[in-house]
């Protein structure tokens, strides 16, 4: 099933008198429980393209279909309450509440929901990913590859059709960057999860089905894995 | 966990103990702001009651004097009639006489001295030295005068070449009244040559009584002519009372400018708070916070800023407020009070909204960044 179809994006940006393509025209279709990098250099719009599958952004032209609904013109409102019910996020920097626990953080996209059956699953989605034993440590007794999984738990704590990652081994060594793609990996295979991850780094492409290289805000080769 | 049912409450507390000593003295602000105003309210409050409190039952007193404008000088005997058909059956109604006559006490140089002329001082005044009546000769000095000249009942004083023996000192009046004797020398009106009366006091059983009756002397007297002037103690008292009133409120108003700080202090640190956590209040719209509840999340910790300064003021204002009683009315309790309470609440009230709406605009700038130019780093 297509989670994200996306047809045609441009973003165009006007800085003074200049316009800048950030995107120039790109096709891109995610079926669920797919896993999928996007490649490029810095400036060829992986984080933009990741923005608009994120709803976090609109493009100045195409269109954005989000499990067949077109989300394209959708105001902040919608788009955020959308961005709760279907996709998940990790960040290259983990980002999590530094005030907060383990439990809590992988919580807050629904803490305001006051939902009594959050907490519970917020423990059993941090089990899964073996931190079963730092569910009440602050993200400063966390080692980085701990805070990640802090960070994907939480990214799936809404049960997200979809999710999307910017660099999520950046600032990972190799060894746990392995395991947090192993995760990705799992996540894909047994949840049904799509997930897009934006990054430079050549190992994830050992976990991925595709690659989609970006240059210039256009799609180049793209490559399949395995098969 | 009470976060359960409050979560943005959780995350605001958490937050504001993440800095705990910027937090402290943001709200420190708001405790000052809070112990100024209430306790200068609270001042006030005390100052105005201990005045109350020298006062006395003056509310209820009325002086009538002859209209000296208009050509008048004393009062006669019939107007004095008319005043007692207008004070109510209960009234005290004492005519006095006055006149200017060379005093000497102790044989010292004669003064001239006003002399007052009452029939039945007993009706005014209580002795504290001597006995008040029957009063028909000798004289009745105040407190003052009896320290002043060492004077006691039986002792001799000259009036216009005349000895007259003291009968009795009396106790000391009401300071703001027109019958405080407390400078007086009382002699019986019947040793007075004039005929005439130059002012009459009436007491009233309560103040409306006086002011009634107050109405209805200047309707009978003052008919045709302004015969009279009616003094009532209680409207002067009244007016005292609404200077205090705009002392009080300029006072709180100075008071406000320490909360108006305070408010600075906190839009500072708000500020300096949304700029620090750009990147986490980003991940929180990303994830699916509303603007809305962002703006939630960070008015929460204003407004938990301005609670947690706001009761430790009320605590430091109470602890002031027995200080002033203790010392400014003689009574520390008389800090429960109902004007009191007032100038605690209405402090702490200010103290929490001027957090809250210290913590306005940065709350509305946090929550209107793009989580894109947030996460962007």
């Amino acid at each position: 099933m297509t989670v994200i179809d996306a047809q045609g994006l441009v973003k165009r940006y006007r800085t003074g008198g200049q316009t800048l393509y950030a995107l120039a025209g790109i096709d891109f279709a995610l079926e669920s429980g797919e896993f999928v990098s996007i490649m490029g250099p810095s400036g060829s719009g992986k984080t933009t393209l990741l923005n608009i599958l994120g709803l976090l952004d609109t493009p100045t032209e195409g269109t954005v279909l989000l499990e067949g609904q077109d989300v394209t013109g959708l105001g902040d409102r919608k788009r955020t309450s959308l961005r709760k019910r279907t996709i998940g996020f990790v960040f290259q920097h983990f980002y999590l509440l530094p005030t907060l626990t383990a439990v809590e953080n992988v919580e807050v996209p629904l803490l305001l929901d006051s939902d009594p059956e959050v907490t519970k699953r917020a423990r059993t989605l941090l089990e899964r990913l073996g931190l079963g034993d730092r569910l009440d440590h602050k993200p400063d007794e966390l080692s980085g590859g701990q805070k990640q999984r802090v960070a994907i738990a939480r990214s799936l704590i809404n049960s997200p059709k979809v999710v999307l990652a910017d660099e999520p081994t950046g600032n990972l060594d190799s060894e746990t960057g392995r395991q947090i793609l192993d995760e990705f990996r799992r996540i894909a295979d047994e949840d049904d999860v799509a997930i897009v991850a934006v990054t430079h780094d050549d190992l994830v492409n050992e976990y991925v089905d595709r690659t989609v290289h970006l240059v210039d805000g256009t799609i180049g080769r793209e490559r399949k894995n395995g098969g | 966990m009470a976060g359960r049912f409050f979560p943005a409450a959780l995350m605001a507390r958490r937050n504001l103990t993440r800095t705990k000593m910027r937090s402290l003295l943001a709200s420190l602000g708001i405790v000052i702001g809070v112990v100024a105003i209430a306790s200068l309210g609270m001042f006030g409050v005390a100052l105005q009651y201990s005045f109350t409190q020298n006062l006395g039952d003056v509310g209820n007193q009325l002086t009538v004097y002859p209209n000296s404008g208009e050509n008048i000088t004393e009062l006669t005997e019939r107007d004095i009639r008319a005043i007692r058909r207008e004070a109510s059956p209960t009234a005290t109604v004492s005519p006095v006489k006055t006149r200017v006559e060379p005093v000497s006490y102790n044989r010292e140089d004669a003064v001239r001295e006003t002399i007052y002329g009452i029939d039945n001082p007993g009706e005014l005044y209580t002795a504290k030295e001597g006995r008040v009546s029957p009063f028909r000769t000798g004289a009745l000095v105040g407190s003052d005068v009896a320290e002043e000249h060492d004077l006691h009942p039986g002792s001799q004083i000259t009036v216009n070449g005349t000895n007259v023996r003291i009968r009795a000192v009396l106790e000391e009046g009401d300071p703001f009244s027109s019958t405080n004797p407390d400078n007086r020398v009382i002699m019986p009106a019947a040793s007075f040559s004039q005929r005439g009366y130059s002012e009459v006091y009436i007491t009233e059983s309560t103040g409306t009584r006086a002011n009634e009756t107050a109405m209805g002397i200047r309707d009978s007297l003052n008919e045709r002519e302004q015969r009279v002037f009616v003094q009532e103690l209680g409207s002067i008292v009244d007016t005292i009372e609404q200077q205090f009133q705009i002392i009080n409120t300029v006072l709180a108003g100075i008071a406000s400018i320490s909360l108006l700080v305070a408010g600075i202090s906190i839009l500072n640190v708000m500020l300096m708070s949304t700029v620090e956590r750009r990147e986490e209040i980003g991940v929180l719209r990303a994830v699916g916070y509303q603007k809305r509840d962002v703006l939630k999340v960070m008015l929460m910790e204003a407004t938990l800023l301005g609670f947690l300064g706001g009761i430790a003021g009320v605590i430091l204002s109470v602890g002031a407020g027995l200080a002033i009683n203790h010392y400014a009315v003689g009574d520390a309790m008389a800090v429960f009070r109902l004007p009191n309470a007032w100038y605690v609440g209405a402090a702490f009230t200010f103290g929490v909204l001027t957090s809250i709406v210290s913590g306005l605009y940065p709350a509305w700038k946090a929550a209107s960044e793009e989580p894109v130019d947030a996460l962007r780093g």
